[in-house]
């Protein structure tokens, strides 16, 4: 296997002064599937592999007044004014029903093709945002990780260095991208994700750009001066050790090069008929699915939806929240359907806590512990995933978990993104759940 | 002591120094400091050289005003409740909500004045070391306005730290115990004998002092005992011991046994060895390199504890020592957002940034003043890097030298959103016309495309370059002198060098 260096140096490098990515992508796949068609599974390959959409949702989703244990006692006489009566929710099973909110979710639910995974949670729980966001992320409930669960799936389980392996649409990289080798692209939108020049003779600027952010020819092997070059790098968010931070930097702007062009392009060529709405979450799901229909050899996806740290007068910004959810997902998956991606993708949720059972004094909810989450698409076993906790039996007023969130990851990692070896991935073995399959 | 470094000193050094000690400088800046001599130039960094009244708080951070703003809260406060008698529980939310929105929009208001306050101050005080130590200090002590919510808080936590700059690290400390901002932000307002919060315990030692495996949990949980009863009076601005609210019965910490309380926990701390190495490494990491040699450290803690815990001789000797201007350490740190922002508005002789570009940019590139993401403070390094922040970086660069019109609008289009925070003013940067060209790159200069590149690599680069990319700068330049070398022509050639990964590094 070449380097990652050798590999972008032979492919964008080597082609002409004049970068057309839309080559480079070409190559990639050629040399991809020389690359790995030895190996039980393929790694970036585009067109028909399976792909994962990771939504954030963040701030800490009431799971409660999401999945609702309507017919709970507990329940009703915790949350006198937030509290959802029967007659107010889609019924799922005697004991819990989906927020009236999401419409779509419940005929996906009937359908077959949502899985609600109940009780996902970890030990210890921290109730910081941020802690317990990095612990979601990194899958380390220690919080002590440099890398990120999908940044490991990445440099474990994909062969060969196309940075489009992962995309985030994001102002910042997620945690979960961390990697030591390929840590995916990151972009906020695609009309400002590229160089804007804005003055004249573009063409030709441009080709001073490119040729400015790629890597130098012969520094591979230069050698390193000072003692300290030869410690190993620690705590640092991923990254290469011992790599100058130049020959990093290098890695980022050629990264961004590459991919800037070919999002672009993709996202002003697809067009659909299926109608999204205006705020953050939909406009970030229309791209993804352009992406997808562009043939990008994205296997993992992430967007945000963001505003769940509901303390105050919960119920009406709560239930916009999911009805925005649940209207992203109708048009996301309808497109997909249009342009037969359908089958190929699986959107999974999460939110880095639950809520608290018992409402507070201002009809909110304080951060608490486990919480729901959603795996949804044709490729998921549909249906209620674990047991619900009891409302009871509680941990400082949180329900315990009794799903961990990282056999979540594994089923997802193992059953439908096929890494052949969750252990250099997720660290250690997890019960598998059946998440995938009919 | 750290081997010293030769005298006499190169421009590129002095460039250095006054890059890593402070924000860099406009070519004409580091010319005067580095006609100082390497050791005046030092120690030139370490003295007051301005009024503590150069930069006057914004008006509602004056004491008396804040003090007054404060009453004024808790006694509408009070008219409030009486106005909600005999009223409906919807009535009596909506009022409440209201209220608390008044509040929180002035909040908000005043967030971003005291940011815009503070990186004015970094852009043109004439004591860079003291502001960029003020940052490590905030990095450290690390304290989010999105929990202290006020605001004047922040301010005056930043105050205290500027103070502190070079002076007493353990002193410091102490002082933070009872800041009022992290008192909020580290749980100690709330917590009281009987129930103690173990937040700033940990954190204290953690985070502040002595790092991972130097304590044990038994040694936080008593400790934590040990820092209850500190109160913040909200009346007066005043934090006391209240006696009444410590735990006063006997803790054992490191394993000492006594009635103490928060104070003598950190003098049980400074006791210990390990808080100067814990200093000393993180001060090379910030001024120097990512990989502090056990030699220099050694050396630097050594220094530290003589100076009983005073910054300013360990300060001075990293910046005189011979490793400091190694070549391994020249141009290789990888600048923070704030570090780039403010290094470029010197090199483009910016004193007075478009209306909400900083904060705009602040957002955008992931470093916030006042904002650190968490208690640990902001990850520096590669982690400010991706592809976005860096393409981000590439067209910041672009708005600031092409102007409004010319950069593709990508200001407006961005309009930067972060939770608990008001959006950057929707008029931002409109009308913004560019530096001015006529100093940074004069007529004559122009004539000759190498002559005008070699100029602009010592602004902005202030040291070698690849011969790659020194070569495509110049035949940039050469393509683009047609008849006359224009402002606009000068302004693409700067964005062009700016638009590198080069220049990603100080």
């Amino acid at each position: 296997m070449k380097t990652r260096r050798e590999f972008l140096r032979s492919t964008v490098l080597g082609a002409s002064a004049a970068w057309t990515v839309p080559m480079f992508v070409e190559r990639t796949f050629g040399q991809l599937h020389d690359a790995s068609k030895d190996l039980a599974v393929q790694g970036v390959t585009g067109k028909d592999d399976t792909i994962l959409v990771v939504l954030q949702l963040a701030g800490g989703n009431d799971g409660l007044n999401t999945l609702v244990p309507y017919a709970d006692d507990t329940y009703q006489k915790l949350r006198p004014r937030l509290a959802k009566k029967e007659k107010s929710i889609i019924r799922l099973s005697d004991y819990v029903g989906l927020n009236a909110s999401m419409p779509f979710l419940g005929s996906l639910f009937k359908e077959g093709h949502l899985g609600i995974v109940q009780g996902v949670g970890y030990p210890n729980p921290n109730r910081s945002h941020f802690v317990s966001t990095s612990i979601w992320e990194t899958g380390d409930t220690n919080n002590r990780s440099a890398t990120g669960w999908l940044g490991r799936y990445f440099d474990n389980a994909c062969p060969g260095a196309d940075p489009t392996v992962g995309i985030s649409f994001n102002k910042t990289q997620p945690e979960s991208f961390g990697a030591v080798k390929n840590p995916g692209v990151c972009l906020n939108s695609p009309e400002l994700y590229r160089w804007i020049h804005g003055g004249g003779e573009q063409a030709q600027a441009e080709e001073f750009f490119a040729k400015l952010n790629q890597p130098e020819e012969d520094d591979d092997d230069a050698p390193v001066s000072g003692a300290s070059i030869d410690m190993p790098a620690g705590g640092k968010p991923g990254g290469i050790s011992g790599e100058t931070n130049l020959a990093f930097l290098e890695r980022v702007a050629l990264d961004a090069r590459v991919s800037s062009k070919k999002i672009l392009e993709l996202a002003a060529k697809h067009k659909t008929t299926v109608r999204y709405d205006g705020f953050p979450l939909a406009r970030n799901l229309n791209l993804v699915s352009r992406m997808i229909a562009g043939g990008m050899p994205t296997r993992v996806y992430y967007v945000s939806h963001g505003g769940f740290d509901t303390h105050n007068q919960q119920v009406n910004s709560h239930d916009r929240l999911l009805a925005q959810l649940d209207g992203a997902l109708k048009s996301f998956f309808a497109d997909l359907k249009q342009q037969g991606n359908d089958q190929r993708v699986v959107l999974m949720t999460f939110s880095e806590f639950g809520r608290r059972v018992a409402e507070n004094a201002s009809a909110g909810t304080d951060h608490g512990k486990a919480s729901c989450l959603f795996v949804a698409g044709p490729g998921v076993k549909g249906g209620l995933h674990g047991k619900h906790p009891s409302l009871t039996d509680l941990s400082e007023g949180d329900i315990r978990h009794t799903v961990d969130f990282r056999s979540v990851y594994g089923s997802l990692l193992a059953d439908w993104l096929k890494a052949p070896d969750l252990k250099p991935i997720l660290g250690a073995d997890y019960p598998k759940m059946g998440l995938i399959g009919a | 002591m750290l081997p010293h470094a030769e005298d006499p000193w190169t421009l590129p050094e002095a460039a250095h120094l006054l890059n890593r000690a402070g924000f860099g400088g406009s070519p004409d800046e580091i010319k005067v400091f580095h006609a100082l001599g390497r050791t005046k130039a030092v120690d030139s960094l370490l003295v007051p050289s301005e009024p503590p009244t150069a930069f006057p708080r914004p008006a509602w951070a004056n004491e008396e005003q804040a003090l007054a703003d404060m009453r004024g809260r808790i006694e509408q406060r009070r008219e409030l409740q009486k106005s909600l008698r005999g009223r409906s529980p919807e009535e009596v939310e909506k009022i409440r909500r209201e209220a608390f929105q008044k509040i929180q929009k002035e909040n908000r208001r005043h967030a971003l004045e005291a940011q815009a306050w503070w990186f004015r101050r970094m852009l043109k005080t004439r004591e860079p070391l003291r502001e960029k130590m003020t940052l490590f200090w905030h990095d450290h002590f690390a304290t989010s306005i999105q929990k202290v919510k006020q605001p004047v808080l922040m301010l005056y936590q930043n105050e205290l730290f500027r103070r502190h700059a070079f002076g007493s690290f353990k002193d410091l400390t102490q002082a933070v115990l009872m800041d009022p901002a992290m008192m909020l932000y580290l749980d100690t307002q709330n917590s009281r004998k009987g129930s103690p919060n173990e937040n700033f315990a940990r954190e204290v030692m953690e985070l502040f002092s002595l790092g991972e495996g130097n304590y044990t949990e038994q040694d936080i949980r008593e400790a934590a005992r040990a820092f209850t009863g500190y109160q913040l009076n909200r009346l007066n601005g005043k934090v006391t011991h209240n006696r009444r609210q410590w735990d006063e019965s006997p803790k054992t910490v490191f394993g000492k046994t006594g009635p103490f309380t928060g104070a003598d926990v950190i003098d049980l701390i400074f006791g210990k060895d390990r808080p100067a190495r814990f200093m000393a490494e993180k001060i090379w990491r910030f001024f120097v390199d990512e990989n502090p040699p056990e030699a220099a450290i050694d050396s630097l803690a050594e220094t530290l504890r003589k100076a009983d815990y005073q910054m300013a001789p360990m300060l001075r000797e990293i910046f005189l020592s011979r490793g400091f201007y190694a070549e391994a350490t020249v141009r290789t740190q990888i600048k923070s957002p704030v570090q780039f922002l403010i290094q470029l508005l010197k090199q483009l002789e910016i004193s007075d940034p478009p209306a909400g570009f900083p904060i705009t940019a602040e957002q955008q590139l992931g470093q916030v003043l006042f904002m650190p993401p968490n208690v640990a403070g902001w990850d520096w390094g590669q982690a400010w890097i991706n592809t976005n922040t860096l393409l981000t970086r590439y067209n910041l660069a672009g708005f600031l030298t092409k102007g409004a019109e010319a950069d593709g609008k990508s200001m407006e289009m961005e309009r930067a959103k972060t939770p608990g925070m008001a959006p950057a003013p929707k008029r931002m940067g409109r009308g913004w016309k560019g530096p001015d060209y006529e100093k940074i790159a004069p007529r004559p200069l122009r004539e000759n495309p190498e002559a005008l590149v070699d100029s602009l690599v010592f602004r902005f680069f202030q040291g070698q370059l690849p011969d790659k990319a020194r070569g495509s700068f110049i035949e940039y330049a050469a393509a683009k002198k047609g008849v006359i070398f224009t402002d606009k022509e000068t302004a693409e050639l700067c964005h062009l060098m700016l638009s590198t990964p080069y220049y990603q590094l100080c």
